[in-house]
């Protein structure tokens, strides 16, 4: 039995449909992340499950039980905020107890669940203290610490870290992994952030335009995206698609890269992709940043191809060079670099041929056996 | 190094007349008070003959005494407080879970609702039908209608309503994902959220409950239900008519002005201490509506 079941769930305002039929099952002790652009449903669909929006059609079920019909306080769930709505009138201490007070639990059950709770969350200097007299991180963990003290089937989070800065939501991140780890409850995690979704989700779940693009493992999405959108969303830098044609060549499928002022560079493309192309048919030959080398020797596996470096940031460790190829742009992420003046001569990039992904440029497809 | 003036002439200028003017707009607003406790601690003699402008003129607490002595004054005291403050509570009670009710978007008919509690503040039935209304309900001579005759002000109720609508929506979710009943929610969240719209709108209330008069005087019948502003309205039109009174003048060290301002001087004491307690509020409440956070 899943933890949380989505079945073909849609929202519609009014007549505005703007989550369509999303289909998900969330185990137990699995977390999930919800990520896409704004706009693309996770919210909704996450509010949905909350009950805190109506499901206009579907249905949700927590545990087994169908929750369409059920108020939020009895779907056994917990959620953070974005703007972790703490109570500015009442201090760390009452904010955690908030929602066992409501329930009229006992006072030492109370007690002790505060306790317990602000010491999973290092809150025991601060339960006297008023959210305002708090750091941003404090508070998220607060917010965390009010969801958490109810002991519920289910964690949502809604872009939780999106108020904080980047080092703090760095540090932030890492204890919600812990936090998880430790105490197993199954999680639905909505955010934005690719990188958030990468480092905690055991399961990612790509949205885009109120859709489901591909569910899966982080990796398996990096490695393996089902389409265009999924394998430019995720990564940073994110992958280069090149708008290019299929045509023969030695009586293999190549991929002619459009150039309107340039030479047209031709690509080898994977064989995995080749059974399924077709001549003159229009595609977008994916290539993560960091795949594309320079100072590799070519081989069958690695083709050269004429490059313009326009620019280079370094990055400390690594750089990105902002390239041209057959006047398209494409991004390099160079580890150990040389000094910048030696990156801007670099006339030519090596590309391995296996790390090419290739989609249908018209649906966006992948079509190298990767859906 | 030289030296550099951050204002201009133009603005220079700009700032003594603003202070001027506030200075003489504070006068004015002051000078009754400083005129009447004046008059108050003066004799009567000396106010009658013209020769208290400002400040008192041969000390006395003769007027206090007459006063303070009256039975009639400390009923009447007793009756505005009454009328004050549990009107305001009462008040209180029946507008914040109104302007609660028409906040919330998911209120049927919340447009009709608001529409006609904002209605009421350009047109009202007029003070004979509402007079006809008190009296079919038994409403008159009566301190209980007093309170809650009064008890709802669409203003105010507008005033709530707008600060319950600017709480920030997650307050209210998080709420409810923790459990809260609709009560709950309003008692536990959005009251406290909303304290200085509610004691705004309790110091409006205080402020005119406290003043109010012609209702009192319109629906009051018994001299044992009577505010302090219509004490203050039979004493004056009273005592000028009392002979007793009137001989009684040739040998007390009151007047009948020194009277009346003792009256008005005790009358405004309970509002001066209030009043610099709730000022933050005030100051914060009568902003609110206009812009949302």
């Amino acid at each position: 039995m899943s933890a949380v079941e989505l079945n073909d769930v849609v929202k519609r305002y009014g007549a505005l449909e703007v989550v369509h039929s999303v289909n998900l099952n969330v185990e137990q002790g699995e977390f999930v992340v919800l990520v896409g652009p704004s706009g693309c449903g996770k919210s909704t669909t996450l509010r949905m499950v909350a009950g805190l929006e109506e499901i206009s059609g579907g249905t949700v079920s927590i545990g087994g039980r169908l929750v369409n019909r059920v108020a939020p306080k009895d779907r056994d769930v917990a959620m953070v905020f974005q703007n972790y709505a703490l109570y500015p009138h009442l201090n760390v201490a009452e904010n955690i107890a908030f929602g066992l007070r409501v329930r009229r639990e006992k006072k030492d059950v109370i007690d002790a669940a505060v306790k317990e709770a602000a010491a999973i969350l290092d809150l025991t200097p601060y339960l006297a203290r008023k959210p305002a007299d708090l750091s941003g991180g404090q508070r998220q963990r607060v917010a965390m610490g009010r969801a958490i003290v109810r002991k519920p089937q289910v964690f949502l989070f809604d872009e939780p870290l999106s108020n904080l800065d980047a080092k703090l939501r760095t540090q932030m991140r890492a204890e919600i992994k812990r936090l998880h780890k430790r105490m197993g409850v199954t999680s639905i995690y909505v955010t934005h952030d690719q990188i958030e979704a990468m480092t905690l989700a055991d399961r990612i779940v790509v949205m885009n335009g109120g859709r489901v693009e591909q569910v899966g493992s982080p990796m398996e999405l990096f490695l393996k995206p089902a389409n265009a959108f999924v394998a430019s969303f995720l990564g940073s830098p994110p992958m280069n698609l090149l708008r290019a044609t299929v045509v023969s060549m030695d009586g293999e499928p190549r991929a002619r890269i459009d150039a309107a002022d340039a030479e047209a560079a031709v690509l080898k493309l994977p064989r995995a992709s080749s059974a399924s192309l077709r001549a003159d048919q229009r595609i977008l030959v994916g290539l993560r940043p960091e795949h594309v080398a320079v100072g590799m020797d070519a081989s069958a596996d690695v083709q050269e191809i004429a490059a313009t470096v326009d620019l280079v940031e370094p990055l400390g460790s690594e750089a990105l060079l902002h390239t041209r190829i057959s006047g398209q742009s494409i991004v390099a992420k160079i580890e150990t670099p040389a000094d910048v003046e030696t990156l801007l001569q670099i006339g030519r990039l090596q590309i391995p041929v296996g790390r090419l992904h290739v989609f249908d440029a018209e649906s966006g497809r992948a079509v190298n056996g990767h859906a | 190094m030289a030296s550099f003036n951050l204002y201009s002439r133009g603005d220079r200028i700009f700032g003594y007349a603003n202070a001027t003017l506030i200075g003489l707009f504070v006068l004015s607003t002051l000078y009754p008070f400083i005129y009447l406790l004046s008059v108050s601690i003066s004799s009567g003699a000396a106010v009658t003959s013209g020769q208290v402008v400002l400040l008192p003129k041969d000390l006395t607490l003769a007027a206090y005494e007459f006063v303070l002595s009256d039975r009639l004054f400390w009923i009447a005291y007793g009756n505005t407080f009454i009328y004050t403050f549990g009107g305001t509570a009462v008040s209180l009670a029946i507008m914040i879970p109104g302007a609660y009710a028409l906040s919330r978007p998911r209120l049927r008919g919340r447009k009709i609702l608001n529409l006609m509690v904002a209605f009421t503040l350009w047109f009202n039935a007029g003070m004979i039908p509402f007079f006809l209304n008190m009296r079919d309900l038994g409403l008159l001579d009566s301190r209980f209608g007093i309170i809650i005759g009064f008890a709802c002000n669409a203003f105010n109720v507008i005033l709530l309503r707008n600060f319950f609508e600017a709480v920030p929506k997650s307050f209210e979710e998080a709420a409810k994902m923790d459990g809260a009943s609709e009560f709950q929610l309003l008692w536990k969240v959005f009251i406290p959220l909303s304290k200085p719209a509610i004691i705004t709108v309790a110091l409006f209330c205080i402020v005119s409950r406290w003043n109010s008069y012609f209702w009192a005087m319109v629906l009051l019948r018994g001299e044992e239900k009577i505010p302090l502003q219509l004490y203050l309205k039979r004493i004056i039109v009273d005592l000028t008519a009392n002979d007793e009174f009137a001989s009684s003048l040739l040998t007390a060290r009151y007047s009948f002005e020194t009277v009346t301002a003792a009256i008005m001087i005790a009358s405004i004491i309970p509002v001066l201490l209030i009043y610099p307690s709730i000022q933050k509020y005030f100051n914060k409440g009568i902003t609110l509506g206009g812009v949302k956070e």
